[in-house]
C-alpha cells in the first residue's frame, strides 16, 4: 500500500504542479494548452543546465526562466495578437517538443536522452516508505493550499476571476484583464517549470526527448476535472496517477497476459472518463465553439 | 475579392514572423539560421527530386487536411487527426493482411473503406461525447491520439507483428506487392487519382451543398441555424465522421502507398501539420491543395536534413510549431498613437 501511494505521488506531483499552472490560466479566462511544452522545456532546461554546470539551483532557475519567457510569448500571441488560445497553446506545446528536441541535439549530438548526477534532494530515511521522493512532492500540498488561499481569499485572485469570467466588469473597476493574465501566465509558467524539473529529476534524473508523453494534457484534463479549483485538480491529477498506478501494478502481477502497451493507455482513457464526468455533472454542454473567425473566404 | 487578397497577405506575414522566430531559435541553439533555411529549401523545392518528393507528402497531408477543414468549419476542434490517421492504418493492414492472396480488385477497395471506416470510428466516440454529454472534444482527442499512438504499437508488436522482424521498431509485414497502389515515391495515378476525386468532393460538399452551408454558419453563428431548424448534433457528427473519414484514407493510402507496411509510430507529426495547413488556408479547400504542397515540402526536408545535410529534423517540427502559435492571430498591435486611426476591435 505505501508503494502504491508513494507510485502516485511520484507520478502525481509534476502532473499537479503543471495543473495549478493550468488552473491560474483557466481563471484568467485562458485554455491553457501550452501546458505540455511548458512543462518538457523546464524538465530540459533543468537536466541540461544541472548537468552542465552540476549546479541544482542553476538548473531550476534557467527552468524558470525559460518557462517564463514561453508563457509571455503565449501571453503575447493570444492577448496582442489575438489569435486563438487552442492553436496558439497547440504551437507553444509544439514548440517546447521540438525546441527541446533541437537543444538536446545541439548539446548532445544525436542521444535521444541525457542523465544528470545531480538531483532534487530527497526527503531522507525519516519517512520511511517515502524517503525516495524529493522535497518538491513535501511541497505539493503547501503550494496547492497556498494557490487556493490566494485564489479564493486575496484581493488578486477575486480580481482574477473577475478577470476570467467578466472582463468588462473588471476593466470597470480598473483592473486591466491583459495585465492579469499575463501574472497569471508568468506565475503558471514558474510552476510548470518545477513541474517539468520534479518529472526529470525527481526520480529518474534524466531527460529524455518527449519525455512528458502528454502528461500536460492529462493536467489540463486535470484542471476541467477539477472546475478550475486547485484543490479540484490536485486530486483529478492524483486519479489520474492511481491509474496509472494500477496499470503498472497489473502489468507486474499479470505480466504477458495483459499487453503492457494496452495498460499503458489506461491513463489516457481515465483523462476521457474524467472531463466526461465534468462535462456531465455541470452540463457544460455549450454549443459549438463558434470558430468562424478562424475562416477568412 | 480585396478581403480575400488580404486575408492571403495576412497569413503570410504572420508565416514569415514564425520563421523569423524560428530563426532566433535556431541561432540560440546554436546552429546557423541561413544554413538551416537553406538546407530545407533544398529538401523541399530546389530539384525535380525534391519536388517530388515533396508532391508525396503533400498528398496524404492533404485528404487529412481537407477532413479537418470540414470539421472546423463545423465548428468543433476535432484535433485527433493523428489519432484517425493511425487507426485508418490499421484498418488497412488488418484488411490486406486477413485477405492476402485474394485478388487485388477485391482487396484494395476492401482495404481504403476498412482504413475509412476505422479512422470513423475513432472520430465518433469523441463527437457522440461532445454532443451528447458537452465533453470537451479538444482533450477527448488529444487523448484519442495518444491512445491511438499505443495501439499501434500493440498491434505493430502483437496481432500484425512481422515474425522475420529484426531491428529496434516494431513493424508488419510489408504489404503484398500485387495490392501496393504506389512504389515508395508515393506518386502514382492511382494515388494522384484518389486525391483529385476527394478533392472535387470536398470542395462541392463545402461551397455548393446545404451541408456546407449549413456547417460553416454552424461554426460561426450556431445560434441562429438552430432557430433556422437545422440540427446542431447532426451537423457536428456529420463533420467528426468526415474528417475521420478523411484522416483514414490518408492512413489507407499511406500503407497501401508509399510506406508499405504499418510502423509504430510513424509519422508522429502528420496530423498537427494536417490542422496547421487547414489553418493555415483559412478553411478553404483550394487553399489547402496550395498549403499542402508547403507543408509537404517541409516534411520531405524534415527527412533531407538529418540525412544529407546533417542537420536535425526537429528543425522542421519547430518551424511547423512557431507557424501553429501565430496562424490564427489577428491582429497586428500598433503603438496607441497609431491605434486610433484603426477600426475599433470587437473584443473589450
Amino acid at each position: 500500500m505505501n508503494d502504491l501511494i508513494a507510485a502516485i505521488l511520484r507520478s502525481g506531483t509534476p502532473l499537479i504542479y503543471v495543473a495549478m499552472a493550468g488552473v491560474l490560466a483557466q481563471r484568467a479566462g485562458i485554455w491553457h494548452l501550452g501546458l505540455e511544452g511548458l512543462m518538457i522545456t523546464g524538465a530540459c532546461a533543468a537536466v541540461l543546465i544541472a548537468a552542465q554546470t552540476g549546479s541544482l539551483l542553476a538548473g531550476i532557475g534557467v527552468a524558470i526562466v525559460a518557462c517564463v519567457l514561453g508563457s509571455a510569448l503565449l501571453w503575447l500571441v493570444i492577448e496582442k495578437l489575438r489569435a486563438n488560445p487552442i492553436i496558439a497553446g497547440l504551437g507553444l506545446t509544439g514548440l517546447g517538443l521540438g525546441g527541446t528536441d533541437l537543444a538536446v541535439q545541439a548539446v548532445y549530438g544525436s542521444e535521444a536522452s541525457v542523465n544528470s548526477e545531480v538531483a532534487l534532494p530527497r526527503l531522507g530515511a525519516a519517512f520511511g516508505p517515502y524517503s525516495e521522493l524529493s522535497v518538491l512532492v513535501a511541497a505539493m500540498p503547501v503550494v496547492v493550499l497556498a494557490l487556493w488561499v490566494l485564489l479564493r481569499r486575496t484581493r488578486f485572485g477575486l480580481r482574477l476571476a473577475a478577470c476570467g469570467e467578466h472582463p468588462f466588469a473588471a476593466r470597470s473597476v480598473g483592473v486591466v484583464p491583459s495585465r492579469m493574465r499575463l501574472v497569471a501566465l508568468s506565475l503558471g509558467g514558474v510552476l510548470c517549470a518545477l513541474g517539468g524539473t520534479e518529472l526529470a529529476l525527481g526520480s529518474l534524473q534524466l531527460f529524455s526527448v518527449y519525455m512528458t508523453a502528454g502528461r500536460g494534457f492529462m493536467a489540463f484534463a486535470a484542471v476541467i476535472f477539477g472546475a478550475g479549483h486547485p484543490i479540484g485538480a490536485a486530486f483529478a491529477a492524483l486519479f489520474f496517477s492511481l491509474v496509472e498506478a494500477l496499470g503498472i501494478k497489473a502489468q507486474l502481477t499479470f505480466g504477458e497476459a495483459m499487453p503492457r502497451d494496452l495498460l499503458l493507455t489506461m491513463p489516457y482513457i481515465a483523462t476521457v472518463f474524467g472531463v466526461w464526468i465534468s462535462g456531465r455533472l455541470r452540463g457544460g454542454a455549450q454549443a459549438a465553439r463558434g470558430f468562424g473567425e478562424l475562416r477568412d473566404y | 475579392m480585396s478581403g480575400r487578397l488580404l486575408a492571403v497577405a495576412r497569413a503570410l506575414a504572420f508565416v514569415l514572423l514564425a520563421l523569423v522566430l524560428c530563426g532566433a531559435i535556431f541561432e540560440a541553439s546554436g546552429f546557423s539560421s541561413v544554413l538551416m533555411f537553406q538546407s530545407i529549401a533544398e529538401g523541399a523545392f530546389e530539384s525535380p527530386d525534391a519536388l517530388m518528393n515533396s508532391l508525396r507528402w503533400a498528398l496524404p497531408l492533404f485528404l487529412t487536411a481537407a477532413g479537418v477543414v470540414i470539421s472546423f468549419r463545423c465548428g468543433y476542434f476535432n484535433v485527433g487527426a493523428q489519432g484517425q490517421f493511425y487507426l485508418g492504418a490499421i484498418g488497412t493492414t488488418f484488411v490486406v493482411t486477413w485477405l492476402n492472396g485474394a485478388p487485388a480488385l477485391l482487396v484494395v477497395p476492401l482495404a481504403l473503406a476498412a482504413g475509412i471506416a476505422a479512422g470513423m470510428v475513432w472520430a465518433a466516440w469523441p463527437g457522440l461525447l461532445r454532443i451528447r454529454s458537452g465533453t470537451d472534444e479538444v482533450i477527448t482527442t488529444l487523448m484519442a491520439n495518444f491512445i491511438a499512438g499505443l495501439v499501434l504499437i500493440w498491434v505493430t508488436s502483437g496481432p500484425l507483428k512481422d515474425p522475420s522482424g529484426t531491428g529496434q521498431v516494431s513493424a508488419s509485414r510489408p504489404v503484398a506487392l500485387a495490392y501496393r497502389i504506389s512504389d515508395s515515391s508515393g506518386v502514382s495515378p492511382a494515388i494522384l487519382g484518389i486525391v483529385l476525386i476527394c478533392a472535387v468532393l470536398v470542395w462541392l460538399l463545402v461551397n455548393r451543398t446545404a451541408f456546407g452551408v449549413l456547417s460553416s454558419l454552424a461554426g460561426r453563428n450556431p445560434v441562429m441555424i438552430t432557430w433556422q431548424g437545422a440540427s446542431l448534433p447532426r451537423l457536428g457528427l456529420a463533420g467528426f465522421l468526415l474528417s475521420g473519414a478523411f484522416a483514414g484514407l490518408a492512413g489507407a493510402v499511406e500503407i497501401l502507398g508509399p510506406n508499405g507496411r504499418l510502423v509504430s509510430g510513424f509519422e508522429p507529426t502528420h496530423g498537427f501539420t494536417a490542422i496547421l495547413i487547414a489553418l493555415v488556408a483559412g478553411l478553404s479547400v483550394s487553399g489547402v491543395v496550395a498549403v499542402a504542397l508547403f507543408f509537404g515540402g517541409l516534411a520531405a526536408a524534415s527527412l533531407y536534413l538529418p540525412v544529407i545535410a546533417g542537420l536535425p529534423a526537429a528543425a522542421i517540427d519547430v518551424i511547423n510549431a512557431s507557424i501553429a502559435l501565430f496562424i490564427t492571430a489577428r491582429a497586428i498591435p500598433l503603438p496607441d498613437w497609431l491605434r486610433r486611426f484603426a477600426r475599433p476591435a470587437g473584443a473589450p
